[in-house]
């Protein structure tokens, strides 16, 4: 047993983990090659009925091996198919790997039917695999029965309420789909319109409407109304529905394993569910528009609207534009309206309108027509615009009604004829808070006033531009100086060396003068003063603690010339001796007043 | 008859203040008294130069006189009732390289009353350059966009408030305003104790002059950038394309006011709305600024 302890240790010792892993690839490959042989191709559907609107999920599942190419399943114009993802098990079990591959494709029926899926063939490892066929079944929706709605057990259903159950041809109104949502539901998503069968109706724009509560038996519904317009196209019984809505609903989740860091449920994300809801099928009576009393100009105008007009210039020459502008405003069928005919305009000629619809609100079944026309007068004997009509048959009360504007007076001149254009007139009363309308341009100026030269402006003359860099250079100017007198500031140095160039300036004219005056005291003090200062500045010493012995002691060894030193030397002695011997002469004054500027330019160049 | 291309493509009224300063009498006042010359030489010039002042003087008031009397005889003409007269004689005037607001009104009043709309508020608009508050421009050039019938582009609000000021006092007043700012900052970098009573004036200032500069710049762009026309022909058909042969896009009348986007030889590309673009020939429509 020793022995065989030892030997595996002695092979383990020896084992290289590159010849580890190559052991292990080749195992891998042995597997692989043995998955291969064993491949198996399978389309399953997770379910097998469906309603329209709702969704199912079809697997490809490969067992031992990779497809080659991933075989896709053909869709019809009924049948979406969108690939959602791949996914990959490894499985272990009684010493034998499993490796299942899986490819989803989400299904969407457009319709109902049964929706085969064929038998679909896939390449594994040079294998040739063929799955079985499938099939969808997929249920017309129906609305749940009202006795399950009314108990309130209902998840989501779906309501269509119609304003009347009799519209007449052309008529436009609105219809309300109601989609209840149980409380329980925490959230909604991807709502979709699946369905919305309303053969012999045009269907609108849908506009979602102010959400609401509402208790339905002893649940707690939330209402989603959404309304829709719609305009019934022909006549006789037509049916609305089944209306059904797609879903996708979050219900908490029933599972009674709990979450043990989440016990009483609070962060439960619950699970999704993909529902459908319909509404039942409506009908509605739609009714021709009765013959009898129809106004000869009615050109298929159904709701209830007014109309106004308005046309300038009224007084123009035979031939001028005169632009005729009328506004229909109302509840009906806006875009579908045009102006009829108007025969008695024969005496003009009539360019095509522009229209322009103004909706005020967000159906798009309620707001302003207007039409703007060119007409032109063809003689000078037109006296006015002539009434101009329009007739609509109203459902509320199930009568036509015509509206008719009177007609605009007109001034029409002869071609040529220049005369004064007169203001905008509308058929409409005025307001009378409103101000009036000027009827002519404001008279001549007398007096002419202030002659200029027509010249370019002041912004494109050089002078001009040039003027706005004055301030600029102003403020660089103030901004550059303000820098250096905090740079002067900011250095004690700088300021003393500053100060001391002054006074030595100063102190060179004063020299000049002793020497002049022959004042030799004060010609030597000031002399001895101003080396003074200029050494102190140099060695940044105070000026009073400057004496002879500096030159032995500071400037000698920082290597200031020999004949500079002597110089010193000599002007120092000399300052001392006439305080003893103060007797010279100018001119022996005046020699000394170019060593002395040598020997400070000297010690300016004078690194410390 | 007015040519096609009036003077309103090109002519800008400076905005000196003051009567005529720039006559070549005055001109010629001003280069001799530039003349450096020696003491005695200018008491010897003394004589000649008082003469030919006053003979400048003299020319200056006759050319006044003249340009009076030619806007009081077409002020004639108008009352009459013969506006086309009077507005060749007001236009006779302008082109003289001189001009008034009243001028240019009693010129579009003229053309107005010649039924010529489009030209007439061309000339209501230079008169509203020069004078951009006087009411009585405000009230007629109006009253002439409300006669054009058909598409037009009026002015945006924004223009609208921005023609308020001329381009000049726009100019004077965003200068003014930053001159004073820089200044400012001049005499604070000068005078730092100055700095916490006068900071907050001053970034005040600052922003002031940015705004002014900024309305400055919109004014210019929308008067002397952005290209506008106006169509001085009664009918005139925009097309599609800048051939003659070219699809009908819509008619404009006169006096529609238009944005221009591009020219091609003798057409401009115009724009009344986002939905209405066409091509009209140059000769229908007066350009503004001239290009």
């Amino acid at each position: 047993m020793l022995y065989f302890e030892k030997t595996v240790k002695r092979i383990s010792s020896r084992l290289d983990w590159k010849w580890f892993r190559l052991a292990v690839l080749v195992v891998s490959s042995f597997c692989l090659v043995t998955w291969a042989e064993a491949a198996t191709f399978t389309a399953t559907l997770d379910r097998d009925m469906i309603t329209l609107g709702e969704g199912a999920t079809l697997s490809l599942s490969f067992e031992g091996g990779a497809p080659d190419n991933v075989p896709v399943p053909p869709g019809n114009p009924n049948l979406d198919v969108t690939g959602t993802g791949t996914s990959t098990q490894f499985s272990l079990s009684n010493g034998q790997s499993t490796s299942t591959m899986t490819y989803t494709f989400r299904l969407t029926p457009r319709q109902q039917g049964d929706y085969t899926i064929p038998a679909l063939t896939a390449e594994v490892g040079g294998q040739k695999l063929t799955s079985q066929p499938v099939t969808l079944k997929v249920l017309k929706p129906s609305a749940p029965a009202q006795s399950a709605i009314n108990s309130g057990s209902e998840m989501a259903f779906l309501k269509l309420v119609l304003p009347r159950k009799q519209v007449y041809v052309g008529e436009t109104f609105t219809a309300q789909l109601q989609l209840h949502l149980h409380s329980r539901i925490q959230s909604i998503s991807q709502i979709q319109l699946t369905a919305f069968p309303a053969d012999g109706f045009s269907v609108g724009k849908m506009v979602e409407a102010q959400r609401r509560q509402t208790q339905v038996g002893n649940s707690i519904y939330t209402v989603i109304p959404v309304e829709v317009a719609l305009k019934a196209i022909k006549a006789g019984p037509l049916t609305i529905g089944p209306v059904t809505f797609g879903l996708v609903v979050e219900v908490p989740s029933n599972g009674t394993q709990r979450d043990p860091f989440d016990p009483l449920g609070f962060f439960n994300r619950g699970e999704h569910r993909q529902i459908s809801v319909a509404t039942v099928t409506e009908t509605v009576q739609s009714l021709t528009l009765p013959p009898e009393n129809a106004p000869a100009d009615f050109n298929g105008a159904v709701g209830r609207f007014t109309m106004a007009m308005s046309a300038g210039p009224t007084n123009v020459a035979a031939g001028d534009p005169i632009t005729v502008k009328v506004q229909i405003s109302g509840r009906g069928s806006l875009d579908a309206l045009t102006l009829p005919d108007q025969p008695a305009w024969r005496e003009f000629k009539i360019y095509p309108p522009t229209t322009k619809v103004e909706t005020t609100d967000q159906l798009g079944v309620q707001g302003t027509k207007t039409f703007e026309q060119i007409v032109t007068p063809q003689n000078a004997d037109i006296r006015a615009l002539p009434p101009i009509s329009f007739s609509f048959f109203d459902p509320e009360v199930k009568q036509y009604r015509t509206l008719t504007q009177p007609p605009i007076p007109l001034t029409v001149r002869s071609g040529g004829v220049s005369a004064a254009p007169t203001v905008l007139a509308s058929s409409q009363g005025r307001q009378e808070n409103s101000p009036a309308p000027a009827q002519d341009i404001v008279p001549n100026k007398q007096r002419l006033g202030t002659v200029a030269q027509i010249g370019p402006l002041l912004v494109q003359q050089p002078w001009f531009l040039v003027l706005q860099g004055v301030p600029l250079l102003a403020f660089i100017s103030a901004a550059m100086i303000r820098r250096r007198a905090d740079n002067l500031a900011n250095n004690p140095r700088l300021r003393r060396q500053r100060e001391v160039a002054r006074t030595i300036e100063q102190g060179l004219h004063d020299l000049k003068r002793f020497a002049n005056q022959n004042d030799s005291e004060q010609f030597f003090a000031t002399l001895v003063r101003l080396l003074q200062e200029q050494l102190g500045e140099r060695l940044d010493m105070p000026a009073t603690a400057i004496t002879e012995a500096v030159i032995e002691e500071e400037l000698r060894p920082k290597g200031l010339p020999e004949a500079t030193l002597n110089t010193l030397q000599d002007l120092f002695q000399l300052a001392n001796l006439a305080r003893y011997a103060p007797v010279k002469t100018s001119q022996e004054l005046a020699a000394l007043i170019p060593r002395m500027e040598a020997t400070l330019a000297e010690l300016r160049s004078l690194k410390v | 008859m007015i040519p096609a291309q009036i003077s309103w493509e090109r002519r800008r009224l400076a905005g000196v203040s003051g009567t005529v300063c720039d006559t070549p009498a005055r001109r010629r006042q001003l280069e001799m008294s530039k003349v450096q010359t020696p003491v005695r030489r200018r008491r010897s010039l003394g004589i000649p130069f008082v003469l030919l002042t006053l003979f400048a003087i003299g020319s200056f008031s006759a050319l006044a006189d003249s340009f009076t009397s030619g806007f009081d005889g077409a002020n004639k003409l108008y009352e009459q009732a013969k506006y086309a007269d009077a507005a060749a004689v007001y236009e006779k005037l302008i082109q003289t390289g001189r001009a008034s607001e009243a001028l240019y009104f009693n010129w579009g009043n003229a053309l107005f009353k010649s039924g010529k709309i489009g030209r007439a508020i061309a000339a209501y608009q230079e008169a509203q350059r020069i004078d951009p508050r006087d009411p009585d421009v405000r009230a007629n050039l109006q009253f002439a966009r409300n006669q054009v019938p058909g598409p037009t582009l009026p002015p945006d609000r924004l223009s609208r408030w921005l023609e308020n000021l001329t381009l000049n006092e726009w100019t004077c007043l965003a200068a003014g305003s930053s001159w004073i700012w820089l200044c400012l900052l001049a005499l604070l970098k000068w005078r730092r104790d100055l700095r916490a009573a006068l900071k907050s004036f001053v970034v005040w200032l600052g922003w002031i002059a940015a705004a002014l500069a900024v309305c400055l710049a919109m004014a210019f762009y929308s008067t002397q950038i952005v290209h506008h026309a106006i169509i001085v022909n009664p009918e005139t058909t925009a097309r599609q394309a800048p051939l003659d042969e070219s699809q009908r896009a819509f008619t404009l009348n006169d006096g529609a006011e238009l944005q221009i986007l591009d020219q091609k030889d003798q057409w401009l590309q115009v724009k009344v709305d986002p939905r209405r673009i066409g091509w009209v020939r140059k000769v229908d429509a007066l350009i503004s600024p001239g290009t």
